[in-house]
């Protein structure tokens, strides 16, 4: 009677778990070497998290080079610096320009990305070699692209001798569509990257089904193969939507400090406040709105990508896959981050 | 894995060659070698691959012409070198630090990309492996501590920075080390995340046969998981690198003329020499070279690795 009291816990009810001799603990409890956490762990609470409080705090100061080292003892202002930063900063102007440059330029990049995509599915002579080209705008740093990109949009560069025109590009109102083209220029091969993968699920009884049915190739693709699309595509487009915002060294090499109005946008102008201007306060609030028009694209990629897999009683077939769908998103968001 | 794929694909191979290769018995195609799968007409095939790479390859040749040509032809804006010269790549050595800015560059980057995979590695291990509370609270955090911006924490990292200065009298803005620390920390997130989903896939029997034979969780990660994930841990390990070689936002603010990164001194060569009589667009696209080639080496060498490493299985 005793023993069949004690037995019964070794046993999960829904039966995944095998049954364990008595007194043991399972794999997954039994001496786990949690100190591992701890470097890693302790350098993103110092380096990360307490810095992040410590901006929600200085957007409350009326912080300058001055009280920096105290800055503790600065004056306290409460929400003075997030009424500047609305009413009377270019804040409101930078999140247009920063906004409409990230759609504009996604919305680019993304049926270059499928073409390149669908050009190189199907083997061919030196379609290795296409493929590496293809990423060479992506694999180059990005204040590599801007210093040269700066090189040819001079007044007597290379782009306007070959186009014959006087633009300058540099500058004015046309400086915002030589960023647009730059960033176009260097972020497309990502949606590419994405594209590919999405490719790949194409089953091959579906392309056979198409052309049994004889469908042309343009009605192939709208029909068959951009459905397949939709789900790595709109992942591609959260995430370089969220970069393009983010971006700090392109329009940084590219113009200079100050910038062009027409291009200043909301990193560069947070650099600005803090390090030219020395208004940290300012600054932090500034951050701190930024932040707040960053969340929502970051809202619908957490929400997207699936955090626990169940791996302790044995993922299953579904869950691999789902598993194996998250893989490609927060990859694919940091090489964006290491770049911008 | 090859089993997996050959059981899968025979019959598929089999019905498609029935159908685009009616004489059939070859070798078996693997498919999207196949007419089937062709998506595109071959006009239309090579017009797209011709426009895309002139697109890629106009800029790309630009810098390659504009660093074998005079300075004074790249300022008229010359696309093809009139006057052929390796002056140049000379020249850039002595008119800017750049010797150091790679040395610094390389010292930084590389010691952030050894210790971000093997702290990544390990966290990954306890993460992936044993269930604790807070699990799921760490991994929603590596994903959202990698969204952050880098703009929004500079200021706070430098002020954090220089109060600790102040206080210890240790001096961190404006060192390797300073640099250093914060780009592993930035590193980490992601290096993290790559090995949680790399350790997910490895299977688990090995480990739970080294723990019948008696190993312990340390002895199972250094002796089956670590040599087991190398795929995963070059990959973490490079985009750390890339992470340090590419940031201009901090180093232009931590360094100082003696710990530039090469990506400050290339900005200070650009900048700098504007206000003479001619501008160096000559060096200026040398030096751009000499910047861009490690990361184009490394991603050569590696680039199966990282192609996989971003896509790995996305969708199916």
């Amino acid at each position: 009677m005793t023993t069949t009291q004690t037995k019964p816990s070794t046993r999960r009810p829904d039966g995944h778990q095998p049954v364990r001799p008595h007194g043991t603990t399972p794999l997954y409890k039994r001496e786990r070497p949690l100190w591992m956490l701890l470097p890693g762990g302790l350098l993103m609470l110092a380096i990360i998290v307490v810095p992040l409080l410590v901006g929600f705090f200085i957007a409350m100061l009326d912080l300058d080079q001055y009280t920096l080292r105290q800055w503790f003892s600065a004056p306290f202002v409460g929400f003075a610096n997030f009424t500047e930063a609305v009413t009377n900063s270019p804040l409101l102007h930078s999140i247009w320009i920063s906004v409409s440059l990230a759609v504009l330029v996604t919305a680019v990049t993304v049926p270059i990305g499928v073409a390149a995509a669908i050009s190189t599915q199907n083997r061919f002579r030196g379609r290795g070699l296409v493929r590496s080209v293809y990423l060479i705008p992506y694999v180059l740093p990005a204040f590599v692209v801007g210093t040269f990109f700066r090189t040819m949009l001079q007044p007597q560069g290379v782009v306007n001798s070959v186009l014959h025109t006087d633009v300058l590009w540099l500058n004015g109102s046309a400086s915002y569509w030589a960023l647009a083209g730059v960033m176009v220029w260097t972020s497309w091969p990502f949606v590419y990257l994405l594209s590919l993968a999405g490719l790949q699920a194409v089953d091959l009884e579906v392309h056979e089904a198409a052309s049994l049915d004889g469908a042309t190739w343009w009605i192939k693709l709208r029909d068959v193969v951009f459905p397949y699309l939709r789900g790595p595509l709109s992942l591609a487009v959260i995430i370089a939507i969220l970069h393009n915002i983010n971006n700090f060294t392109l329009p940084f090499v590219l113009f200079g400090i100050p910038l062009p109005s027409s291009v200043e946008v909301m990193p560069v102008l947070t650099y600005i406040a803090s390090f030219q201007s020395f208004r940290f306060g300012l600054s932090a609030a500034m951050a701190i709105c930024s932040l707040v028009i960053v969340a929502i694209p970051l809202f619908v990629y957490l929400r997207a990508v699936q955090l626990d897999t169940g791996d302790d009683a044995g993922p299953n077939r579904k869950q691999r896959r789902a598993d194996r769908a998250v893989l490609a998103a927060p990859a694919a968001a940091d090489v964006e981050g290491a770049r911008a | 894995m090859s089993g997996y794929s050959t059981t899968r694909t025979r019959p598929t191979a089999t019905l498609t060659e029935s159908i685009t290769a009616p004489g059939g018995g070859r070798r078996p195609k693997r498919p999207y070698d196949t007419d089937v799968t062709r998506l595109l007409p071959r006009w239309l095939l090579v017009t797209v691959i011709a426009v895309i790479v002139a697109f890629i390859a106009v800029p790309v040749l630009y810098i390659v012409f504009g660093s074998v040509n005079s300075d004074v032809a790249v300022a008229r804006g010359e696309y093809f070198p009139s006057e052929f010269t390796l002056a140049n790549y000379a020249d850039i050595w002595s008119t800017v630090a750049l010797g150091q800015g790679l040395v610094n560059s390389i010292l930084t980057a590389g010691a952030v990309a050894v210790c971000s995979a093997a702290l990544a590695v390990s966290t990954a291990y306890v993460l992936v492996r044993f269930r604790f509370l807070g699990r799921l609270t760490f991994l929603r955090g590596l994903l959202a501590l990698q969204s952050i911006p880098g703009t929004l924490l500079l200021l706070p990292v430098f002020v954090v920075f220089a109060n600790i200065a102040s206080a210890t009298g240790v001096q961190i803005i404006g060192t390797r080390w300073g640099l250093f620390v914060t780009y592993l920390t930035f590193a980490l997130p992601f290096s993290t995340w790559v090995m949680v989903t790399y350790l997910r896939g490895l299977p688990k029997e090995l480990e739970e046969a080294a723990r019948i034979d008696g190993a312990s969780s340390t002895g199972i990660l250094m002796k089956i998981v670590l040599p087991l994930s190398w795929p995963g841990i070059v990959v973490s390990a490079i985009f750390a690198f890339l992470l340090g070689w590419n940031d201009v936002l901090f180093s232009t603010i931590m360094t100082t003329p003696n710990t530039r990164t090469v990506a400050v001194v290339l900005q200070v060569l650009g900048t700098t020499q504007e206000g003479g009589a001619v501008p160096i667009y000559g060096q200026m696209m040398a030096a751009s070279i000499v910047c861009a080639l490690p990361v184009v080496a490394l991603y050569l060498v590696f680039q199966r690795y990282l192609v996989g490493g971003l896509t790995a299985g996305s969708v199916k």
